[in-house]
């Protein structure tokens, strides 16, 4: 660090391997499970019940077809084994089609496997090679878990509402936090923080009785309702620094020009607070996906999708490709979301003392 | 007349315009947090007929699982504020430069905090089982041979009291990493420059310099950790169902969801509960009176 000459420095090049290697390691740690959860969710169910668990899902499946004792004798190749193994011995072509299809990812009709049988009659033993649905586990995870489409739909609703509730109540008052100077503003401003980091679980309890006195009890709405209360706070909290960074005298110079307040608010403050806003919209969105807690307590036949994948991981895990499924189907919205709004997560900490 | 009227009308309505905006969250706080919270301290209170008491306090002080619930709460709290905490703060000080490829690293290790935390518990159950990932991966890197496995839910309280706390830790370090990088960048260099021409060595300039300019952002970090510390429960009941490894949450959602028939169960929920806000606020308030609630800083420069 104390010489800037550009010359072989070996302490400067073991400082750089350190740092790589580091790097390197941490990434890989984080990176580690993720791989897995994604992998173990495009795994057929009878790859999934394997030790070692194959690192990458197959994308076909070779499977070995000849007269077997009770019928027909179906084998599929077993890349671990490099050797056939036997899976079922069945007459019932039907049996034969729903296993392939659940088990062994391939969705086979029964006349496909008439075809395959009509080419027995010349010899003894049939190849063929079938492709694996490598979407089959999330088809599967809608498909068996009980309510998982509705949830979704319901979960989607949720936030759609929280986003419009909290970013115009909220809105509104980040905009008084950033223009105005008004007595109260910082109790206020305290108050408002406070509602951010209070549990929420000490709300969600109560709030059973609150809902169901107003009829909003295990309903998209009441949950809404109950998100919101954090998400307004957040939304206060970033809205009020976006406005911040617009310049007074720009809204000025069009009061000048003879706009009213309004016109000057909707033709130049909002567009430029757009993209800010949109980064409010998706940190609300997120708190509303993510929250499990309170859609537990307070819905009992019309659960979120958060609660239906937690449900179907507590206790024994039927099959853990199609909870893996589920997992990535939740994950999959708040990574993109989080990837759009990095920059602004970044500035929330380093660049704003709450 | 009309002119000067429709002034002071003006006038009031500048007053009044701030007070306006706010009115909705002030409405809205008052009906859906004010009127629970104040419920939830009335219900805490009330027994099953209604009446005043103070039995539900002593049923949740008593109550078996409460002591363990509090000892695995604060373990939590104190392994991921403390131990967490000082291998992201090592981490940022190691890294804190541009390196080739460092916005990818960045979104990388933002990944394990943007999962939700259902999707975490996905990730680990299936990682953790007998047959799971986690044994797959050390058979492939041949830490184990043949069929050797390690049975990682079955062993002790404090087997899986570590677990959790790796587990945490895993999705919990990348992202205080992020933000003490942030609040690093934001040191301008002169100033630790300025240190080391005065003779400090890196220790002194991290100790003297560093840290303090770094104290609003550790701050923030610390105290968002601690609140999210004493709520953990999901990964918990995901890993290891109810009771198992008690703790605060975890005991309100079991009392509330899993047992709703006894006729205790709303009680020491209710205990439970306020249990966890008084802590949490706690936390909260001394936090926001140490930082003073500036609000969100005007940008410098």
């Amino acid at each position: 660090m104390a010489s800037k000459k550009k010359r072989f420095n070996p302490y400067k090049l073991a400082n750089k391997a350190l740092l790589y290697i580091i790097i390197t390691s941490v990434a890989f740690t984080i990176l580690l499970p993720v791989f897995f959860l994604v992998s173990l969710s495009f795994l057929t169910t009878r790859d999934s019940y394997k030790f070692p668990l194959p690192l990458l899902p197959s994308l076909t499946s070779d499977y070995k077809l000849e007269y077997g004792e009770r019928g027909y004798l179906l084998s599929i190749f077993d890349k671990a084994e490099e050797d056939y193994a036997t899976v079922m011995d069945t007459e019932d072509l039907e049996k034969m089609s729903i296993y392939m299809e659940a088990r062994l990812g391939t969705p086979t009709t029964i006349e496909e496997i008439e075809e395959q049988i009509a080419r027995l009659e010349t010899r003894n033993i049939v190849y063929f090679t079938k492709k694996i649905d490598l979407l089959h586990n999330f088809k599967a995870f809608f498909l068996i878990t009980n309510d998982a489409f509705p949830a979704l739909v319901r979960s989607l609703q949720i936030c759609v509402l929280t986003i419009l509730i909290s970013l115009s109540i909220g809105g509104m008052a980040g905009y008084a936090f950033a223009r105005y100077s008004f007595a109260g503003r910082d109790a206020l401003k305290f108050s408002v923080l406070f509602v951010r980091m209070f549990p929420g679980i000490a709300i969600a309890l109560p709030m059973v009785v609150i809902l169901i006195r107003i009829g909003f009890y295990d309903n998209p709405i009441g949950l809404a309702l109950v998100y919101s209360i954090g998400s307004i706070a957040l939304t206060v909290w970033i809205t009020a620094s976006i406005f911040m960074g617009i310049p007074v005298t720009l809204e000025e110079a069009a009061q000048v020009f003879g706009a009213t307040k309004m016109q000057t608010f909707i033709r130049i403050t909002f567009p430029l607070a757009l993209p800010g806003l949109a980064a409010a919209a998706m940190y609300a969105f997120l708190g509303a996906w993510n929250e499990t807690v309170a859609a537990i307590v307070l819905t009992q036949f019309n659960p979120t999708f958060s609660v239906v994948v937690y449900q179907s991981l507590v206790g024994a895990v039927g099959q853990v490709n199609l909870a893996a499924a589920g997992g990535i189907v939740m994950a999959v919205p708040t990574v993109i979301f989080t990837f759009i709004i990095r920059r602004y997560i970044n500035q929330m900490w380093g660049g704003m003392s709450v | 007349m009309a002119v000067m009227r429709i002034k002071k009308v003006r006038n009031l309505g500048q007053k009044a315009a701030p007070y306006l905006l706010i009115l909705p969250v002030v409405i809205y706080y008052l009906f859906f947090w004010a009127q629970p919270v104040v419920k939830s301290f009335v219900d805490s209170f009330t027994d099953a007929y209604g009446h005043f008491t103070f039995n539900n306090y002593v049923m949740v002080l008593t109550d078996a699982n409460f002591l363990p619930a509090l000892r695995n709460t604060t373990l939590i709290v104190i392994a991921s504020v403390a131990l967490e905490f000082l291998a992201a703060l090592f981490l940022a000080l190691l890294i804190n430069r541009k390196f080739p490829g460092s916005s990818i690293f960045l979104f990388l290790a933002m990944i394990p905090m943007a999962l939700p935390s259902v999707a975490v518990g996905a990730m680990w159950k299936t990682g953790l089982t007998t047959n799971g990932w986690l044994n797959s991966f050390l058979h492939y890197v041949e830490i184990f041979s043949g069929s050797e496995k390690i049975y990682w839910l079955a062993g002790s309280e404090w087997v899986m009291l570590a677990l959790i706390i790796i587990i945490d830790a895993w999705q919990v370090i990348p992202s205080i990493m992020i933000i003490l990088l942030a609040g690093l960048q934001n040191i301008p260099p002169e100033s630790e420059e300025a240190g080391y021409v005065f003779g400090g060595d890196y220790l002194t300039v991290l100790r003297k310099i560093t840290l303090p300019l770094l104290k609003p952002t550790i701050q923030t970090a610390v105290v968002m950790r601690l609140i999210a510390a004493i709520q953990i429960w999901l990964i918990i009941v995901v890993m290891l169902g109810f009771t198992r490894l008690p703790v605060l949450v975890e005991r309100i959602v079991y009392f509330h969801k899993e047992v709703p028939g006894l006729d205790i169960s709303s009680q020491m929920a209710s205990g439970y509960t306020i249990i966890v806000t008084i802590i949490v606020s706690v936390t909260a308030l001394i936090y926001l009176k140490i930082s003073g609630s500036s609000g969100p800083k005007k940008k410098e420069g």
